[in-house]
């Protein structure tokens, strides 16, 4: 069937497939790679999008209920201060889970997260990182919150 | 320390990574592709009689590969000559590849499965290694089982054990098989070109080891092979993607067309290596005032079915197994145990973590059995210097295990915490927290004569325009390799950071640095490419008619060089054994290793007694691995090796029942989440003026997981002798009297 949603600020209309997932749609139709099949049973979070403001896994989302919604990959997440924050803290390694750490750490970020450590590692416990150990990820999170807050303060004052 | 040497600079792929930007060898497209697919044996051990097509399915779509198909030997070049590229007349374990499809729609793969028929003759098969050794065992490899048996010796330690009024203390340590789960799968493509020039892409620590399999394979093909961007390797893409290439080069050449083949995860953690599963036994002989007089230490590793790389992990498993201590007579006997189970293979670390796991787990037990105090047990018994270990070599770094030793200690507050959480455990019923520690050392580079053999060399050229080229066939697999030469190159050169290039690691290109393994790279390519800078840098000085020292020195110099002609200067180095450095492999005496990294780790715990969970509260990480190039990506090595070790340690359980791995998903297999790992963490590199860089990636998934055991122990006061001590497990251990 035909889709149409919004990807990365853009709209896009395409074929969909009845049992096609969003993540095959995503990577074999449009070519959005930074979305990963880690595992392709939910457990690994790499091939997290950012779907109408909340994180969600595409290896479980049918491609068909992309049609009507909001959806940011990697790709679209660019010259933030979290991408800053991932690269000065090295919170990446293999990059290969990085994309679905950044749309993880975005959707905590967006959806006002605190820069509790507790919280923050609640927000990534899905997504596995087999490098880094999950420190520096950790220390990129609460620095881009922190700079997050920064800015929108500075914006109200 | 230079420009960039020491400093905590961003890896320089960064960007790319975070964008998602960067295409892995499942990213690329490639027009006209087929996908492959690998038909595996479905029984552990059986003659191969015959493999039979179903004469009414439309095999014309596919293309299909046998043993057959391989132009040159079907044998995999490793250590020994026993591991054929596709099963014959026999397989030896549930997976085992005997026959390959490629066709333009994935899906149809797994169905044309359904049609293919095997004629089995099943034999008896053995999964654990104890059961291999007994006499009456089916045979793995004949004829006993065993593909390899080394042994240490110095002194006589039977005798010592048989002196009036020693006193024997014997313990036996188990470990088990360990999952990389590199977060991208194993996939490699094949390209087919014209003339059936085909050049392999894909997910890779060492692209010469996959040319040299090609060429056994093709019977003598110069075959380019080339890495594609890899997520993760851990020591899984070290000797596996030889084969996964053999499939995907098969295949290309049958069917004239490009055919990549990526494993799902659970194909990938049912089939690839695994770390092997260990038995360590120690006995120890302890005289009248205390002293460890001898050490015997038999240690046994689960190989699989075939030997792969099972010799030289059993080496550096026993070169390993009396760590940074004095043994004055001591035997040390390792045997490699045929199984019928995928070959166990290279992970992080390469059989050090089985036998420091058992040694530093017996010194605690030593010492709490002796009413000694672990740590000051472990002092009494450092080597000093001049003092050899077993194989002969003598120490000349004890102030270095001293000091990592010491400072340990003191960041952990060790004595303070002990007496802290003891303290906190009678005021809380329900839980026990405990501290534990770990002091051990990693041997850099490759065992004995290895680094000899391999003779590596590293390439660097001048291009007119001014950029430096790394052309090796050392990869980045996310330990950062990429960024750190670079910077070593950058200030060899006199050249900025931007101004140096890495290029893709590729066999027809670039010059063959040797496998990207062994914590090797940055000591030992790393010094190829410091004397390559040299000779360059010296180039550029002599047409700049003075040394380089500003920084825009450098571009002045590279136009001054190039005016005269614009030919790009290309130098390589090849690596030379240091003068002195012995290895005699068959008496396993000499010089092990090229140098050590010393370290020294704390662990605190606490056990929930209501969940039996238990959860890493603080880490400590002290480390001597000489001069470090980048403190931040350095420290991300130690984070994600601890990582990995207190997976194996805790949670990682992988378990054989009738031949299979239980846990072959990520549903099953427990690794570590940003909700298992210490909140506090810290991390400190100690090293000298002068000093070079001595080897990392591996040391940190070495002292982990018995520094995290130590503390369990500590916690519940109950000897723990295995690992994973899963929550199940660690229930069972301290209710004895439970069914199971």
């Amino acid at each position: 069937m035909k889709i149409r949603f919004r990807l990365n600020g853009r709209w896009i209309e395409t074929e969909a497939q009845p049992f096609q997932r969003a993540l095959d749609l995503l990577r074999d139709t449009l070519d959005v790679i930074s979305v990963k099949e880690g595992c392709g049973e939910g457990e690994c979070g790499a091939c997290s999008i950012l779907y109408n403001g909340k994180q969600v896994l595409s290896c479980l989302l049918p491609a068909v209920q992309l049609d009507g919604a909001e959806v940011w990959t990697a790709e679209g997440l660019l010259a933030t201060p979290l991408l800053r924050a991932f690269e000065e803290e090295d919170a990446l390694q293999c990059g290969f889970c990085t994309p679905g750490f950044v749309v993880a750490a975005y959707a905590y970020v967006l959806n006002g997260g605190s820069e509790d450590a507790a919280e923050i590692r609640r927000a990534l416990a899905g997504n596995l990182c087999r490098c880094t150990g999950y420190t520096h990820i950790l220390r990129a999170v609460q620095r881009a919150v922190k700079e997050h807050h920064a800015s929108s303060s500075e914006k109200r004052g | 320390m230079g420009r960039f040497v020491g400093k905590p600079i961003p890896r320089i792929d960064a960007r790319d990574k975070l964008r998602g930007t960067l295409r892995y060898v499942a990213d690329l497209k490639v027009p006209g592709m087929l996908h492959g697919a690998v038909y595996r044996s479905p029984v552990p051990h059986a003659r191969l009689k015959g493999v039979h097509l179903d004469p009414g399915f439309p095999w014309n779509e596919f293309v299909v590969v046998t043993a057959r198909d391989i132009p040159g030997e079907n044998r995999n070049p490793m250590i020994l000559p026993d591991q054929p590229f596709l099963a014959e007349d026999r397989v030896r374990y549930i997976g085992e590849p005997i026959l390959l499809l490629a066709h333009p729609d994935p899906r149809r793969l797994r169905a044309a499965f359904a049609h293919i028929h095997l004629d089995l003759e099943p034999l008896p098969a053995v999964y654990d290694l104890e059961d291999a050794l007994r006499p009456d065992a089916p045979r793995v490899y004949p004829p006993d089982n065993l593909f390899v048996k080394y042994e240490i010796r110095r002194g006589t330690p039977e005798a010592v054990f048989r002196q009036p009024g020693v006193q024997v203390v014997e313990a036996t340590y188990r470990t088990g098989f360990q999952e990389h789960v590199y977060l991208e799968t194993q996939g490699m493509l094949a390209l087919y070109r014209p003339g059936d020039d085909i050049k392999i892409v894909g997910s890779m620590q060492c692209p010469f080891y996959v040319r040299n399999a090609l060429r056994a394979l093709t019977g003598g093909r110069e075959v380019e092979v080339e890495q594609a961007p890899t997520g993760g390797g851990f020591g899984g893409k070290e000797e596996y993607p030889s084969l996964l290439a053999a499939y995907a080069y098969l295949l290309a050449l049958k069917a004239r067309r490009p055919v990549r083949i990526v494993y799902d995860r659970h194909e990938d953690m049912a089939y690839t290596t695994k770390r092997h599963a260990s038995v360590v036994r120690h006995r120890t002989a302890i005289g009248a005032d205390g002293r460890i007089l001898a050490m015997e230490v038999e240690v046994y590793l689960n190989a699989g079915a075939y030997a792969t790389l099972s010799p030289v992990v059993l080496a550096r498993a026993i070169l390993h197994a009396t760590g940074v201590y004095h043994v004055p007579d001591v035997v040390i006997r390792g045997y490699a145990v045929a199984t019928n189970l995928p070959p166990s293979g290279a992970f992080r670390g390469f059989g050090a973590p089985q036998t420091l796991f058992a040694l530093e787990r017996h010194m605690d037990f030593l010492a709490r059995n002796l009413g000694q105090d672990p740590i000051a047990f472990r002092r009494r018994h450092l080597l000093k210097n001049g003092q050899a270990f077993p194989t002969g070599e003598v120490m000349q770094q004890a102030e270095r295990v001293q000091a990592v030793f010491q400072r340990a200690l003191e960041v952990s507050r060790y004595r303070e915490r002990q007496q802290a959480l003891e303290a906190w455990n009678r005021q809380h019923p329900n839980r026990r927290r405990g501290i534990g520690l770990a002091l051990f050392l990693h041997g850099a580079g490759f065992t004995g004569s290895g680094e000899k053999k391999l003779a590596s060399r590293a390439r660097l050229v001048l291009l007119p325009d001014g950029t430096v080229e790394i052309r090796i066939g050392s990869v980045d697999m996310g330990q950062g390799t990429l960024t750190v030469l670079s910077q070593i190159v950058a200030d060899v050169v006199g050249a900025p950071l931007e101004r140096v290039r890495y290029a893709t690691p590729n066999t027809r290109y670039n010059a063959d640095s040797g496998p990207t393994v062994a914590s090797r790279t940055v000591m030992v390519v790393g010094g190829l490419l410091e004397q390559a800078g040299r000779r360059i840098r010296h180039r550029l000085e002599a047409a700049l008619g003075r040394p380089l020292e500003k920084p825009e020195d450098y571009e002045e110099a590279v136009h001054r060089l190039f005016e005269a002609e614009p030919t790009a200067l290309e130098i390589t180095e090849a690596f030379r054994l240091p003068p002195g450095v012995e290895w005699d492999e068959e008496r396993f005496q000499g010089k092990a290793y090229l140098d050590y990294a010393w370290a020294c780790y704390v662990a605190e715990v606490e056990v929930d007694l209501t969940t039996y969970q238990v959860k890493p509260l603080k880490f400590v990480a002290v480390q001597d691995v000489g001069t470090v190039v980048n403190p931040l990506l350095a420290e991300g090595q130690v984070h994600g090796g601890v990582a990995q070790g207190i997976g194996f340690a805790l949670m990682e359980n992988l378990e054989v029942k009738d031949g299979r791995f239980v846990e072959s998903r990520l549903a099953e297999y427990i690794v570590p989440t940003a909700l298992d790992l210490p909140p506090e963490f810290e991390v400190e590199f100690l090293y000298r003026q002068g000093d070079r860089p001595r080897g990392l990636g591996e040391l940190p998934m070495d002292g982990s997981p018995p520094a995290v055991i130590n503390a369990v122990v500590h916690a519940l006061n109950t000897e723990i002798h295995r690992i994973p001590i899963t929550p199940s497990k660690l229930w069972h251990l301290l209710h004895p009297e439970a069914p199971r």
